[in-house]
């Protein structure tokens, strides 16, 4: 393979040491004027976020250290230090929902990956019952989470349409929402039934840019379709999912709106995951001392996350 | 030129945060075009509740032209660190609508201010008892209009049906629940999702069996969760009950579906709808036992650009026989005004009759004054979660109970 070099120009006024000076002057004042505009240009932005992301997660720092109540949140904030972080892990449900939390996010990412995957599999080809699933996805995804929650509590209350059916089976009803046993796969299947519409339309995505050919060839070769599946369009899709499960992780991490409107973290702190734990020790008990430090140990998580995602962009974009 | 564009940018910058704050800033109301706009924050979400504000409003519009009355409803879980928050930029409504649970702190946060001197020339202050009045550190914070209370909701049809009377005591209440059970319906719907609420509604039965937060011991805590369980594993309470607020249990008492509904005055309008005849009891609780007597709190707002004409929108809506008559005629509120609360629109009225009755007899103050004022939230907020934990079988009583203390204690002790 031979290589071509581009003419080159020569410049209209260098020396051997490269641009005169004058030429210089006038590319430095270009890229001075130029970087002057990108500064000026980023002053709003920087600023929008320095006032609505750094100073608010500063004074949850400093919120995470100090005593702070709705008595005295208006007042001078008494210091003491760990004294929160402290509390928080001396609380005994503490364990449980930190364990909560883990098992909410492996049901929802392990569910949304898988899920999405199969569905965007299943809308690949563009027939009439695909473009149809492909439609009710966007529908779903598009629904918001308090309405979305609303139905789902009503069919699996315990005279809701699932009980119902399960009796007219010949089965039991079962506890979805009120037995501590099943309160967070209940929420969580439902969490991860939300993010199955926004998992397939991003891997449908990646998945359309496979060779159709290869996928004859596989087929001619003898290949099953959960072969073709596996052996082609799983590395094709791997670097999507990849970056998808990520957000996913911080997804279901962050997760509260659903808990909030199915069980309220309940029965009992069944359901009670550490960002509904933040929510209520913040504002139902208005410690928001406590809050702040139990926000903060789940931001840290998000923000580990956030950093794999990061890299994980960069490291995809360079590849590109 | 790179300082001019710098300027710009910034002007730019704080033209928009300016005019975003003004969009989002919020608190008492003007003058405006002649008229005045008095600011009212409540969280009243019922319709009877709405349709009640609505006719105190007009009302006070037609002693009070050029007066329009702005009811801005704010969720109950926000409205304590809403109003704290405004109160922190010198902001916040001319009235205040709050639960008594946020008295504290909307007192220490200057959200309002004691109401003593205007209290004492107020004609009428004497009609209302002590239970009513929250005070803090001996000052007058606020007052309750009226109170709310729960009360045993029965199915007179069904009881009928079931050959049994109206229970006095808790086995007597058991031996018709299961009675009941036999008959394929429920026993008793009552509420029991986590928080505030479940304390309230616990509280009853806690304190029958001698529990007192002045005094806090596992015993009678392990005692009534052994009767929840044991209701639960009988079949005359649903395990859902775990997650019920205050108004699905009363839905399916109206439904028919269940002989007992322990819950408020308030539901009233709700249980017109039923198809059966209906009546309510004293909760069969013995004589250690009370029911809390909530009912909103009022006060003006400490930065009210208009005190006087919201003390009189007060006087007039809350403190007054007609304010309080009209809230009783649109949801059942009891009046805590002696004169509204001996009206014969209560005494001739066998519902609401009860219930008068049930605040002499039963009647507890709310927040209980054993529980320090800084603590009332967190005490309430942990005695509901494990009201909640019991129905839903998150551990056995005893275990319950204790862990219930031991969290307890050190907040009862301030």
């Amino acid at each position: 393979m031979s290589s071509s070099v581009p003419p080159v120009s020569a410049p209209t006024s260098t020396t051997a040491a490269g641009p005169s000076a004058p030429a210089r002057v006038r590319r430095g004042r270009r890229y001075g004027r130029a970087v002057d505009r990108r500064t000026a240009l980023a002053i709003p932005a920087g600023a929008l976020l320095l006032a609505l992301a750094v100073w608010p997660l500063a004074q949850l720092g400093s919120m995470s250290l100090h005593t702070v109540s709705a008595a005295t949140l208006n007042s001078t904030w008494d210091f003491v230090g760990l004294d929160n972080y402290a509390a928080m892990l001396r609380e005994p449900d503490f364990g449980q929902v930190v364990v909560n939390t883990v098992a909410f996010v492996l049901i929802v990412t392990t569910i949304g990956m898988v899920g999405g995957f199969m569905v965007a599999v299943a809308v690949l080809s563009s027939t009439r019952g695909g473009s149809f699933l492909l439609g009710l996805m966007v529908f779903v995804w598009a629904l918001p989470p308090v309405v979305n929650g609303s139905i789902w509590k009503f069919l699996l209350a315990d005279q809701g349409l699932v009980n119902q059916a399960l009796r007219a089976l010949g089965g039991q009803g079962l506890g979805f929402l009120y037995d501590s046993k099943f309160a967070l796969w209940s929420v969580a299947l439902v969490n991860a039934w939300a993010v199955v519409p926004f998992n397939a339309l991003v891997l449908r995505a990646a998945l359309l840019g496979v060779d159709p050919q290869a996928l004859e060839a596989a087929e001619l070769d003898g290949a099953r379709p959960w072969q073709r599946a596996w052996h082609v369009l799983v590395p094709a899709g791997r670097t999507a999912a990849t970056v998808l499960t990520i957000l996913t992780i911080v997804y279901a991490f962050r997760s509260f709106d659903f808990i909030y409107v199915m069980t309220s973290g309940g029965p009992g702190t069944a359901s009670t995951t550490l960002p509904f734990l933040a929510y209520s020790e913040a504002f139902l008990t208005l410690d928001y001392g406590r809050g702040a430090a139990t926000a903060l140990i789940a931001l840290l998580v998000v923000v580990v996350l956030t950093l794999i995602y990061a890299r994980d962009v960069r490291r995809t974009e360079g590849e590109a | 030129m790179r300082n001019a564009r710098l300027a710009r940018a910034l002007v730019a910058l704080v033209g928009t945060a300016t005019l975003g704050l003004a969009a989002c800033s919020s608190g008492s109301g003007g003058t405006a075009g002649g008229s005045t706009t008095l600011t009212v924050w409540h969280y009243y979400n019922t319709d009877g509740q709405v349709q009640g504000l609505e006719r105190l409003a007009t009302a006070f519009k037609a002693k009070h032209s050029g007066v329009h009355v702005q009811f801005q409803y704010v969720p109950v879980e926000q409205m304590t660190t809403k109003a704290v928050t405004a109160a922190g930029s010198k902001k916040g409504p001319d009235v205040l609508v709050f639960g008594a649970s946020g008295t504290y702190p909307l007192a220490q946060a200057g959200a309002i201010k004691p109401m003593d001197d205007w209290w004492s020339t107020y004609p009428s202050a004497k009609q209302f008892p002590d239970g009513v009045l929250q005070k803090i550190d001996g000052k007058l914070y606020g007052v309750q209009g009226y109170v709310n209370l729960l009360g045993l909701w029965y199915n007179k049809d069904l009881l009928d049906q079931l050959g049994a009377q109206v229970p006095t005591t808790i086995p007597e209440m058991q031996d018709v629940m299961a009675k009941a059970v036999k008959a394929g319906k429920q026993g008793i719907t009552l509420t029991g999702k986590p928080g505030l609420e479940s304390q309230w509604q616990g509280f009853p039965w806690f304190t029958s069996n001698g529990f007192t937060y002045g005094d806090a011991q596992a015993a009678p805590m392990a005692q009534t969760y052994t009767m929840l369980q044991d209701w639960i594993a009988k079949g005359y309470l649903s395990k859902e009950a775990a997650t019920w607020d205050q108004v699905a249990p009363f839905q399916q008492f109206t439904a028919g579906s269940s002989v007992f509904a322990v819950n408020g005055n308030w539901q009233i309008a709700a249980a017109a709808q039923a198809k059966f005849t209906y009546g309510v009891a004293p909760l069969p609780i013995t004589s250690q036992g009370g029911v809390l007597l909530g009912g909103e709190v009022q006060n003006v707002g400490a930065f009210s650009k208009h005190p006087d004409l919201a003390k009189e929108f007060l006087e007039d809506a809350f403190f007054s026989v007609d304010g309080e008559l009209t809230l009783l005629d649109a949801f059942g509120s009891i009046p805590a005004h002696a004169e509204a609360a001996a009206s014969a629109k209560i005494s001739n009225d066998p519902i609401l009759s009860v219930f008068g009755k049930i605040v002499q007899q039963q009647g507890r103050p709310s927040p209980s004054p054993q529980v320090p004022s800084k603590s009332v939230d967190k005490v309430e907020t942990l005695v509901g979660n494990y009201w909640s934990k019991a129905i839903s079988g998150q551990g056995k009583p005893d275990q319950l109970a204790n862990e219930l203390i031991d969290q307890l204690k050190p907040l009862l002790q301030g």
